[in-house]
């Protein structure tokens, strides 16, 4: 066990039906009145914004303003955009309703204003902000997959280097997580799969990197069941609103492990060939996943071997004997993401993602300064980064 | 009479880092090309525990400058606190141990930090021995020459007063 951890976990968790029509009344709780609406143009196009300020409305509080051009890899300019339009429009707190973009955006914004300054670049760093001014904050997440909802970091591409820059503070956490699974119902097959892989790098990860701990690990292992017995059937049947409503929980658990925990190689380089050849994250999570487990194997074979009966069940973990329970662990990841490409399609290779192997040396030199690989149970050079990428390709 | 050993120790520590960087950049290829890619202007601040020692470099002219200070580092780097701080700078803990354990805060760019790790463990792969950076560090980085090779740099630099403070 290490020998020191920090777990934290201050989001309140609205979970289940009719999650949405409490909003308002946690708003009026948390002192809010005039929410500035954060999401994106296709959750507004397709009506599931709607829903949401509709079953605010309906209990009696309405948007103060809303912002709905948050583009799928949102930029810190965009961040201090809405925080000048925040101040412009007189609101009083956020609600952000989308994927890891959107939530992450608002998170920025929310810091922004809560530092009470114009440029979030200024206030870059881990654990180095003071709490500042509360803004109210309410996160309604509509992919299960980021865990953003319940996490202490935000992700915000810098448009200047291209760089995934990342804001690691107590303060980003949100005050209201809303999980209703009405929220990912519409979502596509392939978003669901690669979201739902998302989770699970996240869960991985979690419980195998230098600052897993044991209650990070809980979270974590609960997760992986979760998605394991969900992810196929969520999608295969969108519709069926069990699958979807546990995909959402494990997400929102991931989520919680990860931040106590980090994340490691899996997220550097996805951040880097998101930045570099705008591979989404949760694809880039899919294709790289089994890639880093076969390269981390060598250090942390026990703790991939532990990992076996929360991916497969009990009755493979024990039928599997225990020197191949690493391996088996691997295999597993492989055999998921192929079944579910074959489901929906879900690009395995780099190469499906239309990444050019010339871009190869540009994506290592991201990932070895991306925070995420410090905590990566082994550590890897630009030489060793670009072994991995080829290998996906 | 220990804590102020702690503090003595980690001020000296940290000047023979900064002494390290500046031979290993002629000694290790790894090192030369972290500092090909620096950006003029880069600095760091380095501080330890409440008002402990501290280290302020600033990479310009293509030299890495110890400074008295900076009024607004690049990158300033927080240690919780002095054991912490003799602990990290002491091969007690290393630079992705210390991250996991919360034990810095930083304000300025994650990339810098990382920049800086990358450093702090080639300066100790040569500074300590392996028995002890097996300890800290996942990998430890193999040297490129001979670890008595450093420390002769190290000392003869110290010797004609080459890491002094630039005005």
């Amino acid at each position: 066990m290490a020998p020191y951890f920090e777990f934290q976990n201050a989001v309140k968790l609205l979970c289940g039906e009719f999650s949405l029509e409490r909003i308002s009344i946690e708003l009026e709780h948390l002192g809010a009145s005039r929410p500035l609406v954060l999401s994106d143009a296709v959750l507004n196009k397709i009506g599931t914004l709607e829903q949401v300020t509709e079953a605010m409305q309906s209990e009696g509080i309405t948007a103060g303003a809303a912002f709905t051009d948050i583009p799928v890899d949102s930029s810190l300019a965009v961040v201090n955009k809405i925080a000048a339009y925040y101040r412009e429009q007189g609101c009083d707190s956020i609600v952000s309703v989308g994927g890891g973009s959107v939530i992450d955006t608002a998170k920025g914004v929310r810091l922004v204003l809560s530092q009470d300054t114009d440029d979030i670049l200024s206030i870059s760093g881990v654990e180095n902000l003071t709490r500042g001014k509360h803004i109210p904050f309410v996160v309604v997440p509509t992919t299960a997959g980021t865990g953003s909802e319940c996490t202490g970091v935000a992700v915000i591409r810098n448009d200047a280097n291209g760089v995934k820059m990342e804001f690691l503070s107590p303060f980003v956490e949100p005050d209201i997580a809303v999980i209703d699974p009405r929220m990912t119902m519409g979502l596509p097959p392939k978003a669901t799969a690669s979201t739902g892989m998302d989770a699970l790098v996240h869960a991985i990860e979690a419980c195998t990197c230098q600052q897993a701990n044991p209650l990070s690990t809980a979270y974590g292992t609960a997760a992986i069941r979760m998605i394991a017995e969900n992810v196929e059937e969520a999608t295969r049947n969108g519709s069926n609103k069990k699958a979807r409503f546990s995909m959402a929980l494990a997400s929102t658990m991931a989520g919680i492990a990860f931040s106590n925990s980090m994340v490691g190689a899996v997220h550097a380089i996805g951040h880097a060939l998101g930045g570099v050849c705008h591979v989404p994250h949760a694809v880039a999570m899919t294709i790289l996943l089994p890639h880093v487990m076969r390269y981390n194997l060598s250090h942390c074979a026990e703790a991939y071997a532990a990992l076996l009966p929360w991916l497969a069940g009990l009755d493979t973990a024990l039928d599997t004997p225990k020197e191949k329970r690493a391996e088996a662990a691997i295999a597993f990841v492989e055999e998921l993401g192929a079944r579910l490409n074959k489901i929906c399609g879900l690009p395995l290779t780099l190469r499906e993602a239309g990444v050019e192997k010339e871009s190869f040396a540009k994506v290592a030199e991201f990932a070895v300064n991306d925070g995420a690989l410090i905590v990566n149970p082994r550590a890897a050079s630009e030489e060793q980064v670009v072994e991995i990428l080829n290998a996906a390709y | 009479m220990w804590a102020d050993i702690k503090i003595l120790t980690v001020s000296i520590v940290l000047r023979v880092v900064h002494a390290a960087l500046i031979e290993l950049r002629t000694l290790d290829s790894r090192v030369a090309k972290e500092f090909e890619r620096f950006p003029e202007g880069l600095s760091y601040s380095i501080r330890t525990g409440f008002e402990g020692p501290t280290l302020h470099v600033l990479w310009q002219d293509g030299k890495l400058k110890r400074v008295e200070n900076l009024p607004s580092p690049v990158c300033c780097l927080r240690i919780k606190s002095m054991p912490l701080s003799f602990q990290l700078f002491t091969g007690q803990m290393g630079m992705a141990q210390a991250y996991a354990r919360h034990a810095f805060t930083m304000a300025g760019e994650v990339a810098d930090v990382m920049r800086l790790a990358r450093l702090v463990n080639l300066v100790e792969a040569y500074l300590f021995p392996k028995i002890m950076t097996r300890r800290i560090m996942t990998d430890v980085p193999e040297t490129e020459v001979c670890f008595l090779r450093a420390y002769a740099r190290i000392a003869w630099g110290f010797l004609t007063c080459k890491y002094k403070i630039s005005q």
